[in-house]
């Protein structure tokens, strides 16, 4: 369990992280998402004690991570799998960490099993790809047998392999009835293993909700995708019911917040033939641009979309 | 998955697997061996390049005592040791690896205790010895005299002089965070501007390096230049002392960085 309550982080003139409240509950996986510089890896450092909130607490387990005397057993983390001293071989990098809390040797070489870090634990970090730095930063987290975890971004640098491993690893720590927060870029992958998502842009919080309710919300908009030989007779005709249409790359038409009865009662208005008409759920992907669209701090500048209105 | 620990240890636990793991930390690093080797070469090697030319050592042409090889080297080899300390604790700057290392260890105040105990003694248990190989050199090479008295008063006084540069080290590496600026800070503290601002010749600038811990160190070592022993001690623990606390203040206060 995380609770997190009023939590904010100012660096200066800028407000990295404002006034966030929201708890992580155990037995789930919980997805954090926003874009970048949102302030999800500042919020999980101060829950973990690294960086000291401007105002507002964080609590691990009941008690502020910081005054935990054997912190390993309440919650293991891989915020940056960079931050490992690179002269140092993994499993030294694990020994160390085993030292802290009289954790046995045995324990360490199992986590390196577990994660397949295998006889690569004996070489220096320094020769690790980005993908062995994670597993390595995932051996540190699952040391300590905690009950919370929280992973950073870790499915970057894995291959397709290693990606399908942290979904199923996540989802075995949260059927466990762990508690884990998991940030993470790659939308297809959270819509698949987070079971509830807290969302945030710009430091505050945007969505706290369970997956199914975020995925149904408002902002999952409905979108009908229809296949129609009289593309702009039809368009035009959409449009002017005042709805948003976009083509596709294959000659579709999507339309946006309408019903396939909308759509096919306005081609059989205009008389065009329609040879397929569905309706279409809304990604994660989507509905997260929708929720974070304002939010977004470092914005790259599209080739602009022929949206028609 | 194991149940909430109820009963957490106490402090001098933590405190005591901290130090074990702060040992590890420092014996799991090629840096360190490759800073005690350069300790080893240069404080026997000038210890033993001394006993040859030990006539020649002191202005009255009496000949010094065994232990003046050991004083000598660790004048200088005290750097390698004091390097050693340093990196202990900026390296982790420098990777980021400070992050993990107060996800085991958050209670920063027993951090502090770990970090400025373990590598300090480790550097003065290494000067200590590596001095009294160059002891025992000389006395082989040059039949200087070695009583059990002059052992253990010179080694005694490397051991404070390591203990206060140590300090002064991990002390400056927490604070400035970074290797480069805390390396030439206490190069210049404690061997570069005491040996250098004398040489002016003038009297401000030499009065000034004599405020320096360096001087202490030098003045500890080699009974040179003319201060108290009061006044060295006070230069010794009053700067690693301020050193301490500014590190401290660092480590305690700021964000993990």
């Amino acid at each position: 369990m995380i609770e997190v309550r009023g939590l904010t982080k100012q660096y200066g003139v800028i407000r990295a992280v404002d006034d966030l409240t929201f708890d992580v509950a155990p037995g789930k996986v919980t997805g954090f998402l926003g874009p970048n510089g949102a302030g999800k890896s500042t919020t999980m450092r101060m829950i973990l004690g690294l960086d000291r909130p401007t105002a507002g607490s964080a609590l691990v387990g009941g008690r502020p991570f910081a005054t935990l005397a054997e912190p390993l057993h309440a919650a293991g983390a891989l915020l940056d799998a960079g931050a490992v001293h690179p002269g140092r071989s993994g499993r030294d990098h694990l020994r160390v960490a085993a030292r802290t809390h009289g954790i046995p040797q045995r324990r360490v070489d199992e986590v390196i099993d577990q994660v397949g870090l295998g006889p690569a634990a004996r070489r220096r970090v320094k020769g690790y790809s980005l993908g062995m730095r994670q597993r390595l930063g995932i051996a540190t987290a699952l040391l300590g047998d905690p009950a919370v975890l929280l992973f950073d971004e870790p499915m970057n640098g894995l291959d397709l392999d290693g990606v399908r491993w942290i979904r199923r690893l996540v989802r075995g720590l949260a059927d466990e009835g762990r508690t884990v927060l998991l940030s993470s870029h790659l939308m297809s992958e959270m819509e698949q293993t987070a079971d509830h998502l807290v969302i945030i842009g710009a430091g505050r919080l945007i969505a706290d909700a369970s997956m199914h309710d975020v995925m149904r919300g408002e902002n999952a908009q409905r979108r009908v995708r229809v296949r129609t030989p009289s593309v702009d007779e039809l368009a035009g005709a959409l449009l002017r019911r005042n709805l948003r249409v976009h083509p596709t790359d294959g000659g579709d038409l999507l339309v946006e917040g309408a019903s396939p009865e909308t759509v096919g009662d306005v081609a059989l208005e205009v008389g065009v033939a329609v040879h397929r008409l569905a309706q279409e759920q809304s990604s994660l992907e989507q509905v997260y641009l929708d929720l974070t669209g304002d939010s977004v701090q470092y914005r790259v500048t599209e080739t602009p979309e022929m949206v028609q209105r | 998955m194991t149940a909430v620990h109820l009963q957490e240890p106490g402090t001098l636990t933590v405190y005591g697997r901290a130090a074990t793991a702060e040992w590890l930390r420092l014996r799991t690093v090629r840096s360190t061996w490759w800073c005690l080797l350069a300790a080893a070469v240069t404080i026997v090697g000038i210890g033993v390049i001394m006993a040859f030319d030990a006539e020649n050592v002191t202005a009255s042409g009496d000949l010094p005592p065994a232990t003046a090889a050991g004083e000598f080297g660790v004048l200088l080899g005290q750097f390698a040791l004091l390097v050693m300390v340093l990196l202990a604790v900026t390296q982790e700057y420098a990777s980021g690896a400070i992050a993990p290392t107060l996800q085991w260890t958050p209670r920063r105040g027993v951090l502090l205790a770990a970090r400025v105990t373990v590598p300090v003694l480790a550097a003065a248990v290494a000067a200590v010895l590596l001095a009294f190989v160059a002891d025992v050199a000389a006395w082989l090479i040059a039949d200087l005299s070695l009583s059990t008295g002059d052992v253990t008063d010179s080694l005694g006084r490397i051991a404070a002089v390591l203990v206060a540069g140590g300090v002064l080290a991990v002390g400056v590496g927490l604070f400035l965070r970074s290797t480069a600026g805390a390396l030439a800070t206490v190069f210049l503290l404690q061997l570069v501007l005491p040996f250098l601002l004398p040489a002016f010749g003038v009297q401000w600038m030499a009065d000034l390096g004599e405020l320096l811990p360096g001087s202490g160190a030098i003045w500890t070592l080699l009974g040179e230049p003319e201060m108290s022993a009061a006044q060295a001690t006070t230069l010794l623990v009053g700067w690693s002392g301020v050193a301490l606390v500014a590190g401290g203040w660092s480590l305690l206060r700021r964000d993990a960085g």
